[in-house]
């Protein structure tokens, strides 16, 4: 790129004169030393040291063959087959015709017959070489990868595109490559392994391509895009690459995973035909089993469902599409069941496609940002609410919300939650937050950092969904806590099967000895609500006592308890 | 002395060497004593004589280079007739080729 920076700055170029006759480097200096930094050499050996020496700022060489030492020849050979120096063009210096072709075929870019032409005809020819091959630099630059020398996403797509059009009655299929995985290969292994196997995968692809007449780039990090003619055996597919890298790998338990768009529709656009493959892909991130997805119909739906519902997120917010429902929990350690706050959960009432369930969007707005916006304005009606029966009933109903991982993330979320609860008029021990297990597990120095800044303030935390974030037991003992919230998954069976029972009474046993409430989630029958009376929790929730309701329900449990 | 003009009446095409020269006079007649360095002639008289065909076709290829771009024709016409001969290995009596290109070469060395 020397040369590219050059012209661009109007910087003068270098020029290499190698011939064994002084006159002859004279002559040339003479004639192309106005618009050229000329550099002399009177044998391929010194040549060649110089080149080395300014091989990123040389533009051109100008080469006689027969000399002493080492010939041009000989010169020509060692520059053609160095991938750096082959960058640098040729003009070939000779009297002979047989010479002319030698040395084009040895990859000179040109040849200047002696006796030299006239001065301008030598000056056009080096002019016009060395914009030719600055093109040549800049478009194989910008067209490869850098690191697989694969073609990059935009050649890609317009070479794709060409392939169409070469072969407009082909079924084609559009793959999409990731590697599960491939963050850690780098942070375990560092980034020249990392390198390395994004290398052997490139390498395999263009085998692949190369045989099936296709063609492959690589998009981004670790994924990889390749267009080949549709085959009823992708497995086989997967195979050829894979067995390439298996070795490789072997301790690091990764594995590559493929997402096809088979048949591809050609009304679609080249990129949208990738995004379908990728998408199949993405299905299976968290996969470990499937290594293989297509792109299908019902995926097509989904995906359109999902970017309605992403598209329409900020209306909906507006217009208070938004609902935010109450499931009360109950205090059950005493003779009666008492109401002792509620969780706040979102509930999505759509003008044409009715009441939409919070499994349908929340892991979609979750994988990309849009739950924040959410969680957020669930925080401050749920905040809004408690203050309203507060007003309404005289008492304090505390409510609990759900804060992500991604909302303990944002810079300004302390903040945020504090001046919810203030604007409000609450106390912090009015308004709890429910923080998931796997975002302790995930990202746990920041969270309890963040956690525990909160729970000084006066806030108290609940940890969500326990039992499914695979937290070890002494890291329990760190954690800043005061409520265990039982999953419901352990809660389901406890009346009929006997372990999920025992495993109910050793989280028990964990939260008195940590000294935290437990809440059990999910309680559907009186069976389990005794159940779990007798092993001492604390607090229930479930359909037992009520389903997630809106405010004016709820507030028959606070008529009821005052 | 050496001049365009005495070169001209040598037969020297002076006009297409300056233009190599970008028609600097100065730096033209510069370079003509290197291109008439007699020890260069006499390597390759020795060459010659002591049947070095390819060595000296080495020298008289280097010779034709030069004198061909200084346009110094008629020895440059004798060096490449010899140059010719020489690249097809011809075994053949070179003596009266290479007294020609003495001659030749009197003539242009006389001006130095």
């Amino acid at each position: 790129m020397g040369t590219f920076v050059e012209q661009r700055l109007n910087l003068k170029r270098k020029v290499l004169v190698v011939d064994d006759e002084l006159i002859n480097r004279k002559l040339l200096s003479q004639i192309i030393g106005r618009d050229y930094e000329v550099l002399l050499a009177e044998n391929g050996r010194k040549a060649l040291r110089i080149i080395r020496e300014h091989q990123e700022t040389l533009s051109l060489i100008l080469l006689d063959l027969l000399m002493p030492e080492m010939d041009g020849y000989e010169l020509l050979e060692i520059i053609h087959n160095d991938l750096e120096l082959s960058r640098i063009p040729v003009i070939v210096l000779t009297a002979e015709k047989s010479a002319e072709v030698k040395s084009l075929q040895m990859g000179a870019a040109d040849f200047i017959p002696k006796p030299y032409d006239a001065p301008e005809v030598i000056l056009a020819r080096i002019g016009r070489t060395i914009e030719l091959f600055d093109s040549n630099t800049i478009i194989s630059a910008t067209e490869f990868d850098s690191v697989t020398k694969l073609f990059n996403r935009e050649f890609f797509m317009e070479y794709a595109y060409l392939h169409d059009q070469y072969y407009p009655d082909f079924e084609m299929d559009a793959y999409v490559l990731d590697i599960n995985r491939f963050h850690l290969l780098n942070e375990m292994y560092g980034r020249a392994f990392g390198n390395d196997v994004l290398c052997h995968v490139a390498a395999r692809l263009k085998e692949l391509v190369k045989e099936r007449h296709g063609v492959a780039c690589r998009d981004s990090a670790d994924v990889f895009f390749f267009y080949l003619p549709h085959t009823e055996t992708p497995d086989e597919v997967y195979q050829y690459i894979e067995y390439s890298i298996r070795d490789l790998w072997q301790d690091a338990r990764s594995h590559i995973r493929l997402g096809i768009y088979p048949k591809v529709d050609r009304s679609l656009d080249m990129n949208r035909r990738f995004d379908c493959a990728l998408l199949a892909c993405n299905s299976i991130r968290h996969n470990f089993t499937s290594h293989i997805a297509f792109y299908d119909a019902e995926m097509h739906e989904k995906e359109a469902f999902g970017e309605r519902l992403i598209s329409e997120m900020d209306t909906a917010l507006q217009e208070k599409q938004f609902l935010v429902y109450y499931q009360p929990k109950f205090d059950i350690t005493g003779d009666e069941p008492v109401l002792a706050s509620a969780e706040a959960l979102i509930r999505w009432q759509h003008p044409s496609l009715g009441m939409i369930s919070p499994g349908q969007f929340i892991p979609l707005f979750e994988e990309n940002g849009l739950i924040n916006k959410l969680d957020r304005y669930v925080w401050y009606e749920a905040a809004a609410q408690i203050r309203k029966w507060r007003d309404k009933y005289g008492v304090t109903v505390p409510v609990s919300v759900n804060v992500s991982r991604i909302d303990i993330c944002e810079p300004d979320f302390v903040y945020e939650i504090k001046r919810i609860v203030k604007d409000n008029g609450l106390r912090p021990q009015d308004y709890y937050l429910e923080v998931t297990e796997s975002a302790y597990t995930e990202n746990s120095d920041q969270i309890i950092e963040v956690v525990n800044e909160l729970r000084e303030y006066g806030f108290r935390i609940e940890m969500d969904d326990f039992g499914t974030g695979y937290s070890s037991l002494n890291m329990l003992t760190d954690l800043p806590i005061d409520v265990l919230k039982l999953d419901m998954k352990f809660v389901r069976n406890m009346h009929t099967n006997e372990k999920d029972y025992r495993i109910v009474q050793l989280i028990m046993d964990i939260a008195e000895f940590l000294d935290v409430t437990v809440v059990a989630e999910g309680v559907e029958f009186e069976e389990q609500y005794k159940l779990l009376k007798e092993a001492d929790c604390d607090v229930i929730q479930g359909f037992y006592f009520s389903k997630p309701v809106p405010p004016e329900e709820l507030e028959k449990f606070i008529v009821k308890e005052d | 002395m050496l001049t365009i003009d005495k070169l001209n009446e040598l037969g020297a095409n002076t006009a297409e060497g300056l233009q190599r020269c970008l028609n600097d006079e100065g730096f033209y007649l510069g370079l003509v004593p290197s291109a008439l360095e007699k020890a260069r002639y006499e390597e390759l008289d020795q060459r010659i004589k002591a049947k070095d065909l390819d060595g000296a076709f080495e020298t008289a290829h280097a010779l034709k280079g030069i004198l061909a771009n200084l346009s110094l024709t008629p020895l440059f016409d004798v060096v490449n007739e010899i140059t010719e001969l020489l690249r097809s290995k011809t075994d053949t009596d070179y003596s009266g080729l290479v007294d020609k290109m003495w001659e030749q070469w009197n003539k242009f060395a006389a001006l130095l």
